[in-house]
């Protein structure tokens, strides 16, 4: 008897416990929001904390599942079920739209949360539903590609960062000479490689306009300004660490924080490691030129804060999403994390940010991987893993962009 | 009589009440998700909602030009792997343990240390191994460089799959071992030593007596490594990542898996990749049952 009522006590405890997910009222009164996302919990405790102030009703619970690729899985059956969270991170483009398709979240519009309005287009466009158009998230992030260097290691080899292509090639073989690895860079990690194709290329292939009419089927990839651009790879192969297809993506970031290399080309997140784990080390950062002139700095909308269609608030899920597309919270964001806000209008205190701020919105390009993510498999991976092959010489750079086009046409 | 056989039978039907827990619990974690995946490859599904019914379109989308470019290379890359676990990790395996069944002192201990690594989880294996290969820093390249051998070991095509048998005999090759050493324990001594009388040498004592006698435990380690290299997963994805790294040359249908049902962004991933494990699932059962059917005939 007396077991059977202390496991009695026991459930109910477990059960108040679990409380605060099921019912929507805490002590106080007061309302909790629950948060989903993938990035490093306490720098979401430390934003949220200033709605909180600003709102006493509400408390702002943020919970972070790092592992990125579990999330996915995570979020879609959380959604599916009762006990999902009331707000959460979602991916960009081509991975948000199941969850669009499963009628798992809220559209969003303007009346609801006015900040929408200003957010340009280009960055709208990967909160979208692809089929129905409408708003699913507040984007919140804009990631960047570019080169970043080790400042020191330039000034010691009296370099700087290159106006001309030439000027770039002439300063690698510098670096070279002397024994530093001039670009960390591994394609053992098959998604690093469009990515530092696109750094290096898209000014070659015309950027914007040239994935605009692949997109209206006026252009191939396997056109000759798209191979000349990803033929980069090929071009810089002497500059990369030997047997760059073997190198990790982890490797070249020892590589480039240890000092053996002097440049790594990469995302903008990477200023938050490098910062963390390169403490010693002065970050600049630059837009490779091409041999046509002027660089471009290709760019991608990260992921946006949606609504779940299920959640017991939903008006005051909305009032927090027209605050996390505020200014404001545009600026805690970019000033606590490092990295672009996607709100319109924000300024990064961070010198360095400001800087690629100023490139971005004078050459600025779409990051042309994530528009064509689609497929089963995605062409993305496809791309990926031939521009891989391309790297260890097994295609040239005019088959795997051939590869492409037979990807895309499966589902363009 | 009449009584004994109706207590029997009483002793019968209360025996099944005994499996009652067993058998739910079986049903529920077993066979249910079981024939649930097999309803799920169905349907069409717009993320995780059941769409419409769609007969065998995810089986022929399975074999669709874009994802048979896949699927192929895959499969071929787990039966590499078969081929090489039989090869090199069972041989050693043998080996190992008729070795080990002539040492007199220390015995447990060698055991002990032989089978060791496959107490050490899959992925964190894979993790420290591409610490030790690695191109850039990687202490076996440092070795290897004085003599002219320092290769991207997982970074080429070429060599990706058999550093991955490699690997796998290292973690595995205590499993082997171990039946294999259980197996020589069953052998009585007297075979060999009147095989011996009669002027057979330790070779032909091997051949004509140990083998043949061994064949059990081969046919039971030759299932079993069958069944490990096609499920295999954990140990490539710590190597090369879910796209099987490089240039997809140790992708095998474990990853295909992983990769069509959680990172391919497609609306029906679902379907698809219930299709693809209704399919691995099949495969490896009926060509388990086959090569059981022909061992077990043999033995």
């Amino acid at each position: 008897m007396r077991l059977a009522a202390s496991a009695a006590v026991a459930l109910a405890i477990a059960v108040t416990a679990c409380a605060p997910s099921t019912t929507p009222r805490t002590g106080g009164g007061k309302v909790t929001l629950s948060v989903w996302g993938w990035g490093p919990e306490a720098n979401y405790d430390k934003m949220f904390a200033e709605y909180e102030k600003a709102n006493p009703g509400v408390d702002v619970d943020a919970r972070s599942f790092t592992t990125a690729t579990e999330y996915d899985t995570i979020l879609s059956t959380g959604l599916a079920g009762d006990n999902g969270p009331d707000l959460a991170w979602l991916r960009a483009g081509a991975n948000l739209q199941p969850l669009v398709e499963a009628g798992r979240l809220l559209p969003l519009d303007a009346k609801d949360v006015p900040g929408l309005a200003d957010y340009d287009e280009k960055v709208l466009r990967y909160a979208k539903g692809d089929k129905d158009g409408k708003v699913y998230g507040v984007p919140f992030a804009v990631q960047t590609l570019q080169v970043i260097y080790n400042k020191k290691i330039f000034a010691d080899n009296g370099i700087t960062p290159p106006k001309t292509y030439d000027e770039m090639i002439s300063s690698a073989e510098k670096l070279k000479a002397k024994g530093i690895i001039p670009f960390a860079f591994g394609g053992k990690d098959d998604w690093m490689l469009p990515v530092v194709a696109s750094i290096f290329g898209t000014a070659r292939w015309g950027g914007d306009a040239f994935i605009a009419s692949v997109k209206a089927k006026q252009k191939k990839f396997a056109d000759p300004r798209f191979v000349a651009g990803i033929d980069q790879l090929n071009k810089l192969k002497p500059y990369f660490p030997e047997n760059a297809a073997g190198v990790s993506y982890t490797d070249a970031q020892i590589l480039f924080s240890s000092g053996k290399a002097a440049m790594f080309p990469g995302g903008l997140w990477e200023l938050n490691f490098f910062g963390e784990n390169a403490k010693g080390v002065e970050l600049g950062v630059f837009t490779p030129p091409v041999p046509e002139g002027q660089g471009l700095m290709p760019g991608f909308t990260d992921g946006s804060y949606g609504i779940n269609v299920k959640t017991k608030h939903k008006a005051e899920a909305l009032k927090f999403a027209a605050w996390l597309a505020s200014k404001n919270y545009g600026q805690l964001f970019t000033d606590t994390l490092r990295v672009f806000s996607a709100v319109p209008g924000v300024t990064p205190k961070d010198p360095l940010l400001g800087e690629v701020s100023t490139t971005f919105e004078q050459h600025g390009a779409t990051y042309f991987m994530n528009e064509f993510a689609y497929g089963n498999p995605s062409s993305a991976a496809v791309f990926s893993k031939a521009l891989q092959e391309m790297l260890l010489g097994r295609l040239t750079a005019e088959q795997a962009a051939e590869q492409l086009d037979k990807s895309v046409s499966t589902w363009l | 009589m009449a009584l004994g056989v109706r207590r029997g039978q009483g002793r019968n039907r209360s025996s099944y009440v005994f499996l009652i827990p067993a058998f739910l619990l079986y049903s529920a974690f077993v066979v249910y998700p079981l024939f649930t995946g097999l309803t799920y490859s169905f349907f069409t599904w717009k993320g995780t909602l059941r769409d419409s019914f769609a007969g065998l379109d995810n089986y022929a989308g399975l074999l669709s030009g874009a994802f048979l470019d896949q699927l192929l290379p895959a499969l071929g890359h787990n039966a590499l792997l078969f081929a090489g676990t039989m090869l090199v990790q069972n041989t050693l395996g043998l080996a190992f343990a008729l070795a080990l069944s002539r040492v007199r002192r220390g015995k447990r201990a060698l055991q002990t240390m032989f089978a060791l690594p496959y107490l050490v989880n899959p992925l964190v294996i894979g993790y420290l191994w591409t610490l030790l290969l690695s191109p850039a820093f990687g202490p076996v390249n440092a070795l290897l460089k004085p003599l002219g051998l320092a290769m991207p070991w997982l970074g080429d095509p070429g060599t990706a799959l058999p550093t991955v048998v490699v690997i796998t005999t290292w973690q595995w090759v205590g499993f082997p071992m171990l039946l294999f050493s259980a197996a020589l324990g069953g052998i009585p001594q007297e075979y060999a030593e009147a095989a011996r009388t009669d002027g057979a040498g330790s070779w032909q004592v091997l051949r004509r007596i140990t083998l043949p006698l061994l064949r059990p435990a081969m046919a039971t380690v030759t299932i079993l490594s069958f069944i490990g290299s096609m499920g295999t997963f954990a140990l490539v994805y710590a190597l090369g990542g879910s796209n099987g790294a490089p240039a997809g040359a140790t992708d095998v249908l474990g990853l295909l898996f992983y990769r069509t049902a959680f990172a391919s962004g497609d609306v029906n991933a679902l379907g698809t990749s219930s299709a693809l494990a209704v399919f691995m699932f099949t495969f490896i059962f009926g060509s388990t049952l086959l090569l059981e059917r022909v061992l077990r005939r043999k033995a």
